[in-house]
């Protein structure tokens, strides 16, 4: 596998070293002053060892205190953060990082290597039972060269190491290790990081006051001088929060369409929204009939119309995909080889197979999941096919998935900056998360060679040629884009790409 | 009465313990485990096995039953897993919160419920009467999180009268607090006050059919005196009872109360409790309530002894 870049030496990435110095957009940043943010649900901590995953409400908490060695610029590409540079052995499996001298944690513990590995073997301990663990499978181990630089050894290649490192997760924060070591089973509730704002006060349940770090290594920055968090769960009064100004900012997502379109219409509101990478897909059982047959999948993929769907359920906001990629992902495909929405053409496929259509798809136990299982038997039952949904608690549901106990299942393509990860895990014949249970050799061929090739656009058409494998077998059902949204005053300025539908609010400021 | 106290006080046990049990295995039924959701989905099912031995998981339910009384009659309520919060600390901070919203709608429904069912009582039978049974009638199909989003938009977002969501503690700014607490009280009382109204209306009827309202009629006394001393207190009894019934239906009631409003109280660390499979909170938290639950009603008791002298004195 290695031999195939045998004519790549080590290579150095380029790096801004002065990023975030230089590139500063031409705008006048106004300093001062305090932001609300709405998010939608409580945090129960920062700890990785007691929360496990960090969902979306913690990223966007972490975002504001803690740091990763990187984070996405607006092209989507990793650029320096608690890192300045990074270079990669031959064969992608050792990743080096320069780390930032001169930053302190908020509790005056310096920043640096040691710090880093610490981080990393606490979750990796398998005494320590973390779930967060699972994420980290690939990396074997993290060691501090010297102060400054550390060095990540990986199970698998990957030419992209860079940018997994940049979402604000459980994996990926910083934290201080004095301050773990100090403050024990409390930890979780008092983190401490290297952000540009501390935690200044916490009641559960209803708010988070966070205050600019005096001591931010980025000199100038934050600009604002506070951020509350407050979660508010539920979508209707979340958003009259924002309407009647006791929010700045507010989450959203697209079951909320009645509330962005109102946004989009007020010129006090603007909307952000983002389309990321992967999707809301669902996968076929091809071992088991109907679903063995080419011909049934492929029209069923063919008889689910995206639009029609989309209308009914989020008001036509929900984006239609194609592709296990995305419109956020750099991924992009001339021809991803998507089968047309036909439903005529679906319904001849059918009768072509001769034998009654009948398997049952699985659905979480949801008002969400019933709605959109009513919505799929409707159209399935046009083209002569009978669905019956079979709904099962939340916790039922990933066991089923791993065992393969379903005909077909609605699953999701994570958002993740760099495709390697979810196309392994979902695609590759031997993955424990091959849940299509499809093996094709020239696919894990595609596979294994898109995660060593460094240059872009070869793995662009590795993906592409992936993308037209899949939906020729139709192994995979894409059915709606990652959209991320967030509704805001107008005058809230500096909020960058939602990045994994995290409202990334450490460098806004209002107007 | 000491005697009778400390009856009603002895009730209190069983009670108790027959919730917790309950709780205890309603939530075994639930799909999922602690150990699944401490490990996450992808971990192996020796690892989990491993897990639930350490855990004590793996021990016949009434024996896990048995560790975590054992812990609460020592004062031992837990820690969350997912938090790391005792569960003394996290009930009591949103108690608070829970208390004032539900202290407030109680005597906000009774406020808007013992006037008007005066009023219908004098009236029965006339338009009047029939227009207020008629709209309690009409407000009791009408849920919570109806009320709550329409009172949300006419007072929040339209007016901007008063906040849409949150919460100030009394501390801080005690006219804040009560401002933050008026919309979710209005919300709780509006759906307590028709029936409590119903309830008094009748009795409210039968007492003034009464020989000794007659009597009162015709020794010249005024005609408020009549009804808020004469008939109003022995008109009270089912009304005491329904209330204090209605306390569990309000604790439901904030579940999804200080959902909408985003009140940090002792509902939201239920509803999170379940979702995240944090039994320790959730057995915690339905110890409190129903301790809430049998005191509030216990008070009812001795309430029914000062209403009416022959309870007091009858069978003691």
């Amino acid at each position: 596998m290695t031999s195939i870049h045998s004519r790549l030496a080590k290579i150095i990435l380029p790096v801004a070293i002065a990023a975030g110095l230089s590139a500063a957009p031409a705008l006048a940043q106004k300093k001062g002053g305090a932001l609300t943010v709405g998010i939608e649900l409580d945090i129960a901590g920062f700890d990785p060892l007691k929360v496990g995953v960090y969902d979306t409400s913690p990223n966007i908490a972490a975002s504001l205190f803690l740091e990763q060695l990187t984070r996405l610029d607006e092209n989507g590409k990793p650029k320096p953060s608690l890192a300045l540079s990074w270079s990669a052995s031959e064969d992608y499996k050792v990743w080096t990082y320069k780390l930032r001298p001169d930053v302190k944690f908020s509790d005056g513990t310096p920043f640096n290597a040691q710090a880093v590995a610490f981080n990393f073997n606490r979750q990796k301990d398998p005494k320590n039972n973390c779930r967060c663990a699972f994420y980290i499978a690939n990396v074997l181990s993290v060691e501090a060269k010297d102060d400054l630089t550390v060095v990540y050894t990986l199970k698998d290649p990957a030419v992209n190491h860079p940018a997994l490192l940049t979402r604000p997760d459980q994996n990926s924060t910083i934290h201080s290790p004095t301050a773990i070591q100090a403050k024990g089973d409390d930890y979780n509730r008092n983190p401490v990081g290297t952000g540009p704002f501390v935690i200044k006060s916490w009641t559960a349940g209803d708010r988070m006051v966070l205050e600019r770090n005096p001591d931010y290594w980025n000199k100038g920055k934050p600009n604002l001088d506070r951020v509350i968090l407050r979660p508010l769960p539920d979508a209707q009064s979340r958003f009259a929060s924002l309407v009647s100004g006791e929010t700045d900012v507010v989450w959203a997502d697209e079951y909320e369409a009645d509330n962005i379109t109102r946004a989009r219409k007020n010129n006090a509101l603007q909307v952000l929204e983002y389309v990321g990478s992967g999707a809301g897909v669902a996968a076929l059982n091809t071992k088991v009939p109907p679903l063995d047959d080419v011909r049934v999948r492929q029209a069923l993929v063919m008889g689910l119309d995206k639009k029609k769907i989309s209308q009914a359920l989020t008001n036509g906001l929900a984006r239609p995909a194609s592709n296990p990629y995305g419109e956020g992902s750099w991924v992009k495909c001339k021809d991803d080889g998507a089968l047309p929405t036909d439903p005529k053409k679906a319904a001849e496929l059918i009768k072509e197979y001769g034998k009654p259509v009948q398997f049952k798809m699985l659905f979480t136990a949801t008002p969400r999941g019933r709605a959109t299982s009513q919505v799929y038997q409707q159209l399935w039952k046009q083209i002569g096919v009978d669905m019956e949904i079979e709904q099962v608690d939340q916790a039922t549901f990933p066991p089923r998935a791993f065992q393969r106990k379903f005909d077909i299942i609605g699953w999701r393509i994570v958002d993740f900056p760099d495709p390697d990860v979810q196309m392994f895990a979902n695609f590759y014949s031997k993955s424990p998360l091959n849940l299509a249970n499809y093996s094709n050799p020239e696919l894990d061929k595609l596979l294994e060679q898109s995660r060593v090739t460094p240059d872009e656009g070869k793995r662009t058409e590795a993906y592409c040629a992936i993308s037209r494998l899949l939906n020729k077998e139709a192994t995979w059902m894409w059915i709606f884009q990652n959209t991320y949204y967030a509704m805001a005053k107008a005058k809230v300025k500096g909020i960058p790409k939602l990045y994994g539908g995290v409202i990334d609010v450490s460098d806004a400021w209002v107007e | 009465m000491a005697k009778f106290l400390g009856r009603r006080l002895l009730y209190l046990l069983p009670v108790l313990l027959a919730v917790t049990l309950l709780t205890f295995l309603v939530a075994s039924l639930l799909p999922g485990d602690l150990a699944t959701t401490i490990l996450g989905d992808q971990a192996t099912p020796e690892k989990v096995a491993a897990l639930r031995a350490e855990m004590g998981l793996d021990l016949p339910i009434w024996q896990r039953y048995g560790i975590w009384l054992w812990g609460v009659l020592h004062g031992d309520l837990g820690r969350s897993f997912r938090t790391g919060e005792t569960v003394w600390a996290a009930v009591t901070a949103r108690l608070p919160v829970s208390l004032e919203l539900m202290v407030i709608g109680v005597v906000l429904s009774l406020v808007i419920a013992i006037p008007l069912a005066i009023l219908c009582a004098v009236k029965s039978g006339t338009a009047l009467d029939r227009f207020f049974t008629g709209l309690a009638f009409g407000k009791l199909s009408l849920p919570n999180y109806m009320v709550a989003i329409l009172l949300i938009y006419l007072f929040a977002v339209e007016l901007n009268w008063l906040p849409a969501t949150g919460w100030v503690p009394f501390a801080e700014d005690p006219l804040a607090n009560l401002r933050s607490f008026i919309l979710p009280a209005v919300t709780l009382a509006f759906a307590e006050w028709p029936v409590l109204m119903r309830v008094l209306r009748s009795d409210m009827i039968a007492t003034l059919q009464e020989d000794y309202i007659a009597m009162a009629k015709a020794k010249g006394l005024r005609p408020a005196r009549i009804l808020l001393v004469h008939a109003l207190k022995p008109s009270s009894l089912t009304l005491v009872t329904v209330a204090g019934i209605n306390i569990g239906r309000l604790i439901g009631g904030a579940l999804i109360v200080e959902t909408i409003f985003a009140l940090p109280g002792i509902g939201r660390l239920l509803v999170g409790a379940i979702y995240a499979r944090d039994f320790i909170i959730l057995q915690g938290v339905v110890l409190f309530v129903a301790a809430g639950f049998v005191v509030v009603n216990f008070i009812v008791d001795m309430l029914y002894a000062v209403l009416d002298p022959r309870i007091r004195h009858g069978r003691a």
